[in-house]
């Protein structure tokens, strides 16, 4: 069965008709030829193409349409003048005609990539490999179809064929070793880049081949190797051999972006859409990265341009879509409010509408927290504003941050700015998003203090390791599985820790080299200093490698940081690591007797487990069994303590802490319970119950302020009982003198239930101060 | 020595004293439970249970004699409809009458039946029960899954029908009867604090519950709740708190019949509110409500020397 090409309507009725597009720009950006087709007709516009002549491509294109050329040669003009469907038409009768012919069938596959279709492309390939096993431009086309997945086995076979053939084309071997020379740069595996370059430009001068691809990778390899100077000259030599390559600035610009220098990204991928302004994709990219810079309208722009020239990428579409939903629903608020001296604010937190009354005040108070917090521990304060932008629905945050749908992340800084899930993105309760606005924020001076070049374990290990030590949940947290790994000696060398977050060779790497980075810093903090971390930091700037500045600032080498850094866990985990299968075996134990409703069991295993990790408070923590057995036999105080504790250790599950709050209500200790209530909003700030009972705790303290924001928040949450809800605003307004404002929300109280005792009560209090100021 | 005065109970709040004066002259509020089959133990455990509330929730606003309960092997087709044949003759056009379906039902995408011993109730039975009924305003709760396929065929202005479920495609047992039986004793479901629970409350609150229930499970709604009719807010089916005071203290009567009227003009006033500005509603609305404020605070002052003697 045919493919055919799809192309989303989306939003197509705003664009208007496609053919005014199609022909808004004469020739449109596509990839070169490297010698694939001999028709010299064609090579003939591609050539006055390449060498920036665009009005007589378009021209030498429309000729080859209008005079008698086979159709698979008019699939390339029509395809280089933009117009896709027909180019895929014409292709599809060549191949009608000459079903012997791979090549025609290695054509529609490259236009099938061009659609961003890589299955139907990828068995386009096939069936050329089928009818030539040894068609090189099919196995490339195929690896390149391929390496959209993750199929490395088979990326490597097709490129082994191209490269060991002895037919196989110059022009082929050059794209098989620009495959391969993107690969190894995007590792970061500088010096393996600089051999396959070489190798590279010794094959391009010995066989005439263009290399304006080469150019442009040097310059990306110049760039992210931190030899600024040689960068331009590089793009110049690409540009001097074709004017319209774009690509001579969007390869760098790809590399700024996957080393998050996103402000150069976005200066060079400006430059490609200059020199070509129908390099699509270089248009999304420069959307991105001004979105990500925080210049939304830029952003936008490039976007819809990009959607405009190219509707089949699934990337634009799902940006437009998310950019649908950003600039309806989302909104702006600035702090300080209004903004002291020089007008510009310090912190803005973008928000939905639909959260913003309810996030607000307590995104504000750790943000302000957080960035007080890092200015001075890393000695870096802000030097423009922080926008923190916390999305309810996470696809639209996985979106917004790498463009496509279906990662589970939960937050990703990209500068200043940085991005999250809010809680309503997470029902369950293993989502503490204090603790990941805690951590983005620490990217944020990480990142900014180093001007970009903070490795990434660096960074994520010293966000980890201030969750631990600064956060709104103080205390190491490591995940049950991870101990697993690390009693297995998972952990990588320092050096390579990089490897773990970037290219990760079992399930639970990542995670497990989070917790091993923030370990690192952990060791080093207790070691040598805190200071040590900030010094490392700064060497950064300068494009210092880890294993420089671990011995720069702590005056040994990697190896020897690794032997001391297994010590120090050796010390503090080995007793845990040794015994991690008894603990498994007690929390299991613990759980099965719980289930059998064998509390007392249920209680001697938990107790078993906590004695051998006490620390343990996650959401399986055996602290929560352990209170819910006591709470069974009604033990009430070892419930109690129970609780207790594992609040006191960092235990975030909600449901225990508004356990505990109310326990601490009943006996007595109201300011205990405040601060147990506030650690249950930065798990789950949407129960209304919870701001309920705050707010009056509150008010028994006399801090009607700190009540009413509590109040409002409950009354913001749309609570069935509105009556309550108003009346809690209004006697917190009047506990704070504002009696024009308590009346008010006591009258909306008022209207719903005429007969509200309290509130009438209140409406006598206000009356009668009122006929007292009077008098 | 304290004088032992006859006592009865009074709503303390003026819109029930008003809604039972006009019905305690000539209307009477008949109601009818039919506890349907459980299939399962824990099921009929749960629809006893409610079944039980539901007779303790409406005694205490109806005579004992009005409420009826249809369990077990006695919940059959013919005895229903004997007996709401029966309810109907006696019936006048200011009476009304609440019926309670408390089970399992099915439809088959032609027709709903609710699922009782022996032959099921259709729809055309539960049609002719309620247009046999004189008057209007009459009340159907139907909580099983599936019961939102009543709407289309009994959905008249004259009752008012409250289904678990959106349609007859939601078939998955539902939680929204108890949590309905649960509105009818539940202060948090006096909404406009009146120690009466109304239709249009107990709907609330229990579609409100079930929505939190799913959210908390992290699970799709597998039923959305339907209401239609109107009057919801005005039909009271429990009382809350009943407050017990001397009837033979004339300034305490007088006093409750001032209550009285200046809620009747609160509610004449809420009535008017689109024909007056915001500022003009707020402030006649203020002063009626100070009225009262104080007449209730008068009345607090009289109940606490009637304790103290």
């Amino acid at each position: 069965m045919k493919a055919a090409l799809h192309k989303s309507i989306f939003r197509l009725a705003q664009l208007g008709a496609y053919s005014a597009i199609l022909f808004a720009f004469p020739s449109h950006a596509r990839e070169h030829l490297f010698g694939a087709l001999d028709n010299d007709t064609l090579l003939n516009c591609e050539n006055l193409y390449w060498s920036g002549q665009s009005l007589d491509a378009s021209a030498c294109y429309m000729e080859i349409i209008r005079m008698v050329n086979p159709p698979e040669i008019q699939a390339e003009a029509m395809w280089a003048l933009g117009d896709l469907y027909t180019a895929d038409d014409l292709l599809e009768q060549a191949a009608q005609l000459n079903p012997e012919n791979a090549m025609i069938l290695v054509r529609t596959g490259e236009l099938y990539m061009r659609t961003y279709q890589y299955q139907d492309a990828y068995n386009f390939f096939s069936q050329a490999l089928a009818l030539e096993p040894d068609n090189a431009w099919a196995h490339i086309g195929a690896a390149e179809a391929l390496s959209t997945g993750n199929n490395g086995e088979e990326i490597n076979a097709h490129i082994a064929s191209v490269q060991t053939h002895f037919a196989s084309p110059p022009g082929a071997r050059l794209r098989a070793m620009l495959m391969s020379i993107n690969s190894v740069m995007e590792q970061d595996l500088y010096d393996e880049t600089r051999e396959q370059l070489d190798q590279a430009w010794a094959f391009v001068e010995d066989q005439g081949l263009p290399a304006m691809h080469l150019n442009a990778l040097e310059a990306a390899l110049a760039f992210v190797t931190r030899r600024t100077d040689e960068v331009q000259n590089y793009i110049d030599e690409a540009l001097n051999e074709a004017p319209v390559f774009g690509d001579a600035y969007a390869i760098p610009g790809y590399f700024a972006s996957i080393t998050r220098r996103y402000a150069e990204s976005g200066e060079f991928y400006q430059k490609a859409v200059e020199i070509e302004p129908t390099n699509w994709t270089a248009h999304l990219e420069l959307g991105q990265n001004y979105l990500r810079l925080n210049k939304i309208d830029d952003g936008i722009r490039h976007v819809e341009i990009s959607y405009e020239g190219d509707g089949f990428n699934p990337k634009t579409l799902n940006m437009m879509r998310l950019l649908d939903t950003f600039s309806a629903n989302f909104v702006d608020l600035t702090f300080p409010d209004p903004p002291e001296e020089n007008g510009i604010p310090e912190l803005v937190l973008r928000l939905d509408r639909k959260e913003v009354d309810v996030i607000t005040p307590y995104a504000k108070e750790l943000a302000e927290a957080s960035m007080a917090t890092f200015a001075e521990r890393y000695n870096f304060p802000a030097k423009e504003p922080v926008i923190v932008e916390i999305f309810p629905n996470h696809e639209d945050f996985v979106v917004r941050s790498i463009g496509m749908p279906g990662v589970g992340i939960l937050g990703v800084t990209f500068g200043y700015l940085f991005a999250m899930d809010s809680p309503t993105g997470h029902p369950d309760e293993t989502y503490h998003w204090g603790t990941t606005l805690w951590h983005e924020m620490a990217h944020v001076y990480t990142v900014e203090a180093s001007e970009h070049g903070v490795p990434r374990w660096y960074s994520e290990g010293i966000s980890v390791y201030e969750e631990w030590n600064t956060g709104p949940i103080p205390g190491i947290k490591i995940p049950a599985y991870v101990l697993k790994f690390m009693a297995e000696g998972a952990f990588l060398p320092v050096a390579e820790l990089d490897n773990g977050f970037m290219r990760p060779t079992y399930d639970e790497q990542v995670i497990v080299s989070y917790m091993q980075a923030g370990l690192i810093f952990q060791f080093i903090s207790e070691e040598y200093g805190h200071d040590k971390i900030v010094d490392m930091l700064y060497q950064f700037v300068e494009g210092t490698d880890e294993v420089t500045a671990i011995e720069t600032a702590l005056g040994i080498s990697d190896n020897e940081f690794d032997r001391h850094f297994k010590q120090y866990i050796d010390i503090e985990f080995g007793p845990l690591l040794s015994n991690l299968q008894i603990w498994q075996q007690d929390l299991q134990t613990t759980m099965q007797a719980f289930a059998s409703d064998n509390w007392e069991e249920a209680i001697a295993a938990a107790e078993r487990a906590i004695f051998t990790y006490p620390d343990y408070v996650e959401p399986d923590s055996p602290y929560i069994a352990k209170a819910l057995a006591h709470s069974q036999l009604e033990q009430d105080d070892l419930k109690f303590e129970t609780l207790e504790t594992f609040w006191q250790l960092g235990g975030y599950s909600a449901r225990a802490l508004k356990e505990l709050a109310d326990e601490y209500i009943a006996r007595g200790q109201p300011e205990e319970a405040v601060n147990v209530f506030r650690d249950i909003h930065y798990v789950d700030p949407f129960d209304e119950e919870t701001h309920g009972k705050l707010g009056d705790i509150l008010i028994e303290l006399e801090q009607p302020h700190a009540a009413l924001q509590e109040y409002l928040v409950g009354l913001a949450l749309d609570p069935l009982d509105q009556a309550t809800a108003n009346y809690r605003v209004a006697a917190a307004y009047q506990a704070i003198d504002d009696s024009a404002q308590a009346m008010e929300y006591l009258m909306m109280a008022l209207d719903i239930a005429p007969q509200y005792r309290p509130a009438q009560q209140l409406l006598l209090e206000l009356s009668r101060t009122e006929m007292d100021t009077q008098h | 020595m304290q004088k032992r005065y006859p006592k009865r109970v009074i709503l303390p709040f003026a819109l029930t004293l008003m809604f039972l004066v006009s019905l305690s002259a000539r209307a009477e509020l008949y109601v009818t439970i039919v506890q349907g089959l459980g299939g399962e133990p824990a099921f009929e455990e749960n629809f006893h249970a409610q079944s039980q509330a539901l007779v303790e929730a409406s005694s205490s606003l109806t005579d004992a004699d009005n409420v009826t309960l249809f369990n077990g092997e006695d919940a059959t087709r013919n005895n229903l409809l004997a007996h709401f044949e029966s309810q109907s003759t006696l019936m006048n056009d200011d009476d009304r009458s609440a019926i309670y379906l408390i089970g399992h039902g099915s439809f088959d995408g032609d027709e709903y039946k609710f699922n009782i011993p022996g032959l099921d109730i259709t729809t055309a039975d539960i049609l002719n029960i309620m247009q046999a009924f004189p008057g209007q305003n009459h009340f159907l709760l139907n909580t099983s899954s599936t019961s939102g396929a009543l709407l289309e065929p009994l959905g008249d202005e004259s009752r008012i029908l409250v289904t678990a479920t959106r349609s007859g495609n939601e078939k998955n047992a539902t939680f929204f009867g108890e949590y309905f039986v649960d509105a009818l004793s539940s202060e948090d479901a006096d909404l406009n604090k009146n120690n009466n629970i109304s239709i249009e409350e107990a709907f609330s609150y229990a579609q409100r519950q079930v929505e939190e229930y799913f959210e908390s499970q992290g699970q799709l709604a597998t039923e959305h709740a339907e209401i239609i009719g109107n009057g919801a807010a005005q039909f009271t089916l429990a009382r809350i708190n009943p407050v017990v005071i001397s009837d033979e203290n004339p300034r305490l009567a007088e006093l409750q019949e001032q209550v009285l009227d200046i809620d009747r003009q609160i509610e004449s006033l809420q009535l008017q509110r689109s024909e007056l500005s915001n500022k003009e509603y707020i402030e006649q609305l203020q002063a009626l409500i100070l009225q009262s404020a104080r007449i209730n605070e008068e009345i607090d002052q009289l109940n606490g020397e009637n304790l103290a003697e």
